[in-house]
């Protein structure tokens, strides 16, 4: 093979690209190799070791998130060791926090303590948050992994939330740092970073104060990151549990003109979450405080629905033609008694690029004004 | 082999072999046994006496205080080995304690990122499996275990490889995570010049940087520039932690590296020092002997304010020996002396015709520090620099910007034997000089007084000399005449540190001070010495470390009156005894990244000013050079 880009996966030769990762080239060629820290579109960090191969040459396993092929590499991606270590990896995690779900296989007499201490902490008296769409616990699954080995680590963070968007949890973080990679290399916030040593380890804005007092602007895309319970929508944790199915519907954002793929997460009619839509542009997954939080509104009994017309000081609802109608008589007398520029057009940064235009057609060539203006200038 | 209880150093190397028996270091310190040592390649026990459970919990604390916690198996587990150490060593060991140790050591040994998980369980399982009757003993008894004296130490090939040991992977780490503040403040314990240090550093650290067995050493100096130059660019003030103010003064001669360094390290302590500098100028030979567009005179003159901030006054023009003494400087109330004065003299070509006075011949030193202060210091147009060091590159490409149109460099050896830096020599012929190798001058020429040219010798190379490079002999009857208006030679420095010291204190035959190799120290208790002056020339950031070590020994000096190594000093030679970097070490893959390169001005364009010629690291590149790191870090734990 020489110089040749050939690496060898599990007895099979495949070609690179300069610069592909082993586990770039092995998911393209359809290996399964599990990841819980890598976040695409960011550098790999290696962090969590539940990606590790083994390489010929090597004392040790590799992460191949973070391992670039190299000509005449030799891996092997499912032998007893490469299991044993990311059960191993698996197990630490679990025993690392408060993970009172299922897969914490304990024995029956230390299980019930867990539990009781578990959910002593103020926020824990419910199921995990994550419970059902967390990975750990899905590879906890698929790993069958027996956490009887390790005593579960005695964490108690209080739990943060203290602003009205995200709820932090440190005693479920298993510190992969998914978050910091997408607040600094998805989104460019750079607001928090890993901090401390050891097993003191925590992922902190700057200062270690709580979100709200950081530059944190709350996109949430931390949110979308974290794989396990340690980052929740506060309003989540507000929600009752319910057997009604939860179905996603995906829509556009209708915050701007950027157009963001989303999903509306819809329980009993009401949107009760709402996640970006990964792998699609032009977001990829990413949204804004606005995008991600603010779906309050749909729901709101204070939201209007039909026209309201202000006669003698009092609100009555009225048509959609009948609403125009008085707006176009109002209009067209303004315009006559006092002249264009009179009137003033401010549109929206809440429609398109082509409704914005439309409205300063509606300016210039209706009214015949250039009181033509936009709020995202404000 | 004598004394050895057992060794299992070096079996854990790439090629397992019989561990390493031999040329173990036997001492620590002055007249104390080394008992025992753990670290990166094993372990190896001299005196049976050494508790080995015990020693094994104290290891096992280090290497979990050590973890990073970034990957989970060190995170995890490194805790928890010291935990179950910790409780057999108190008497409350369990039954399976021991295979949960070996289960957890083996864990973190194949899983791990870097090598603090992938070395750090070595010696634990070499203790376990050469003292498991020790571990089974400590478990049954369920008595506490007395704690022994240890010592330890945190290291790197790249930390040992640096005179000043500079925490190069915490820095590194540091800038990946878009810290920069505190890269800097990490670079600064160590460095007190780190804009500087990071544009014209000789970089023992990148020679001893594993990745580049891989593919490329990590650009070591460029991030500490990319670190340096952040603070400038974003306008951050540096803060300095001064807690206390101390009442002895102390003296310092020369305002170079070495003595900026002394007064930094001492001023952060709390300690007033007067810097006494002969030029009108501070940074010694980083002034006067780095070109600007090497070191642009803004970044060595903020640096300087920094130590003066830190409690430092500089006095200029006064030169130290002839308008005042040592002895003046002890009666004015000075408690100690640094003595930091270089090697400022050219040293002597052995040539005939160097010392009769002709005009356009100035030795390379002389004439760079006439271009540093703003003069042209000789007129002509064709110039001939002798030497092949780094002084020598200045000159020449110093000359070509001064306006000599043929500049020529001559050098006894060949291009494989000249000790300036690669990328110097690639920069000046980029630029157009001309080089000429094997030639020897012999005689300088002159018409009315002035320069005409030089007269050579050919040179072939023979049998390698004392320095390991071949030695060059003369090819008889060879002479030919190199013609040139203008003659630099930069062939060497003098100490002149004999003009400064009171009489009496001991020099060597070169007439360099001596003083104690890790206290600095002279003959005279109050006198310490460092730099080129104790050194004859030598490297930047090793008069940077001599002055900063010195400033500790200077503090503990004026506080107990003695001057003795501490242990971490002892520990700081017993890892470099040992080595910690293996050039011979085969890494498993051959590495597919490649490290940025620095922006550099046009050759055509440089070379028509001073303007600095490299430009820093864009954030993107230093983030992802940064991220190449494989933070080689090891510990070291040695009974003593």
């Amino acid at each position: 093979m020489g110089s040749e880009n050939v690496i060898v996966i599990d007895g099979q030769e495949f070609f690179f690209s300069a610069g592909e990762t082993i586990l770039q080239v092995a998911q393209r060629n359809g290996f399964d190799i599990p990841t819980l820290c890598y976040l695409k579109g960011a550098s790999p960090t290696g962090a969590c070791r539940i990606c590790v191969v083994e390489l010929e040459g090597s004392q040790n396993l590799v992460a191949s998130c973070a391992t670039p092929a190299a000509p005449g590499m030799v891996v092997r991606t499912e032998t007893p060791r490469v299991i044993n270590s990311r059960r191993t990896s698996l197990e630490v995690l679990l025993a690392s926090g408060q993970h009172n779900c299922l897969a914490q296989d304990l024995s029956m007499d230390s299980w019930t303590d867990f539990q009781v201490k578990s959910m002593a902490a103020k926020g824990h008296d419910d199921l995990c948050p994550a419970y059902g769409e967390c990975r750990l616990q899905d590879l906890a699954v698929q790993y069958q992994v027996k956490t009887n080995h390790f005593t579960p680590a005695d964490v108690s963070y209080p739990i943060e939330d203290v602003n009205p968007f995200i709820v932090r949890d440190f005693s479920r973080c298993i510190l992969c740092g998914r978050c910091v990679q997408a607040c600094n290399e998805i989104q460019v916030n750079n607001a928090i970073s890993f901090d401390y040593r050891g097993s003191k380890s925590k992922i902190v804005t700057e200062g270690d104060l709580p979100l709200k007092d950081s530059i944190c602007v709350f996109c949430g895309e931390c949110v979308q990151a974290c794989p396990v319970g340690a980052l929740i929508p506060k309003k989540d944790l507000l929600l009752e549990r319910s057997s009604n199915e939860t179905r996603k519907i995906r829509t556009t954002c209708s915050y701007c003109g950027v157009g963001c793929q989303l999903y509306l997460h819809v329980r009993n009619n009401k949107v009760v979450k709402v996640t970006g839509v990964e792998d699609v542009g032009p977001n990829f997954g990413s949204l804004c405080v606005k995008g991600r939080f603010g779906y309050d509104f749909i729901n709101d009994p204070e939201r209007l629905k039909i026209p309201l017309i202000k006669e003698n000081g009092k609100f009555r609802e009225a048509s959609w033609d009948e609403a125009l109608n008085l707006i176009a008589e109002k209009l067209t007398r303004i315009k006559k008694e006092s002249g264009p520029d009179s009137i003033m057009v401010l549109s929206s940064a809440r429609i398109t690029n082509e409704e914005n235009y439309l409205a300063q057609k509606f300016a210039r060539a209706v009214i015949g004004t250039n009181n033509i203006d936009h709020c995202a200038r404000l | 082999m004598e004394n050895l209880v057992f060794s299992t150093w070096g079996n854990w190397k790439d090629s397992p072999g019989p561990a390493q028996t031999d040329n173990l270091p036997a001492q620590f310190g002055q007249g104390k046994p080394l008992r025992a040592f753990m670290g990166w390649d094993g372990m190896f026990v001299r005196d049976a006496s050494v508790n080995i459970v015990d020693m094994t919990r104290e290891y096992a604390a280090q290497a979990a205080n050590q973890s990073c916690g970034h990957c989970s198996p060190c995170r995890e587990c490194t805790y928890r080995m010291k935990e179950i150490l910790e409780r057999i060593c108190e008497g409350q060991g369990a039954e399976d304690d021991l295979d949960m140790l070996e289960y957890m050591a083996r864990y973190v040994m194949d899983s791990s990122y870097c090598d603090i998980g992938l070395t750090s369980p070595r010696p634990i399982l070499d203790a376990i499996e050469h003292g498991r009757d020790d571990f089974l003993r400590a478990i049954q008894e369920k008595k506490p275990i007395p704690r022994g004296n240890y010592v330890a130490k945190v290291t790197a090939p790249c930390i040992n490889a640096c005179p000043s040991h500079l925490d190069i992977p915490g820095y590194v780490e540091k800038i990946h995570l878009g810290r920069w503040d505190e890269a800097l403040e990490i670079i600064r314990q160590d460095c007190c010049l780190p804009g500087t240090i990071g544009r014209v550093c000789v970089r023992p650290c990148e020679f001893n940087c594993r990745r580049g067995l891989m593919d490329e050493p990590i650009a070591i100096k460029a991030l500490k520039r990319f670190a340096a130059d952040q603070e400038l660019i974003r306008g951050v003030e540096p803060g300095f932690s001064t807690t206390e103010t101390k009442e002895d003064k102390v003296a310092i001669i020369g305002a170079g590296p070495a003595g900026l360094a002394c007064a930094y390290h001492l001023g952060i302590k709390g300690y007033k020092t007067t810097i006494f500098e002969a030029l009108p100028e501070p940074g010694g030979m980083a002034k006067s002997g780095i070109p600007d567009y090497r070191l642009p005179p803004d970044i060595l003159n903020y640096e300087v304010s920094l130590v003066e901030k830190a409690g430092a006054e500089i006095r200029y023009g006064v030169n130290v020996g002839k308008d005042i003494t040592i002895e003046d400087l002890t009666e004015k109330g000075y408690k100690a002396v640094f003595v930091g004065v270089g090697a400022p003299e050219a040293s002597s070509m052995r040539c005939e015709g160097e010392d009769a006075g002709y005009e356009r011949f100035m030795t390379g030193i002389d004439f760079l520090r006439e271009i540093a202060f703003g003069r042209r210091p000789i007129e002509g147009k064709k110039i001939a620099v002798i030497g092949g060091g780094n002084v020598a590159m200045d000159c020449v490409r110093c000359a070509l910007r001064i306006g000599f149109d043929d500049v020529n460099l001559i050098y006894r050896r060949t291009e494989a034997e000249m000790p300036a830096d690669p990328v110097e020599i690639e920069e000046a012929k980029e630029e157009g000089i001309k080089f000429n190798f094997l030639v020897q001058p012999i005689k300088i020429l002159a018409e009315n007084g002035k320069v005409s040219g030089l007269e050579c010798l050919k040179m072939e190379l023979g049998e390698p000399d004392d320095s390991g490079r071949r030695r060059p002999v003369p090819i008889e009857g060879s002479n030919f005449i190199i013609e040139c208006d203008a003659m630099v030679p930069a062939i060497g420095q003098v100490v002149v540190v004999d003009r400064v010291v009171p009489e009496g204190t001991e020099l060597t035959r070169r007439k360099t001070l001596v003083v104690d190799k890790i206290t600095f120290q002279s003959s005279q208790p109050n006198v310490f010495g460092g730099g080129d002056c104790i050194t004859g020339p030598a490297t930047l950031i090793g008069a940077l470390a001599a002055g900063k070590n010195a400033a500790r020994f200077i503090a503990r000096y004026l506080e107990t009156g003695e001057c003795r190594p501490e242990d971490t000093d002892w520990m700081e030679k017993t890892i470099s005894d040992l080595g910690v970097y293996d050039k011979e070490e085969t890494m498993p893959f051959v590495g597919q990244t490649r490290r940025p390169r620095q922006a550099a001005l046009d050759p055509s364009v440089r070379i028509k000013s001073f303007k600095e010629v490299e430009s820093g690291f864009s954030r993107a590149d230093a983030f992802k050079e940064a991220s190449r790191c494989l933070r080689c870090y090891r510990i070291g734990l040695a009974a003593v």
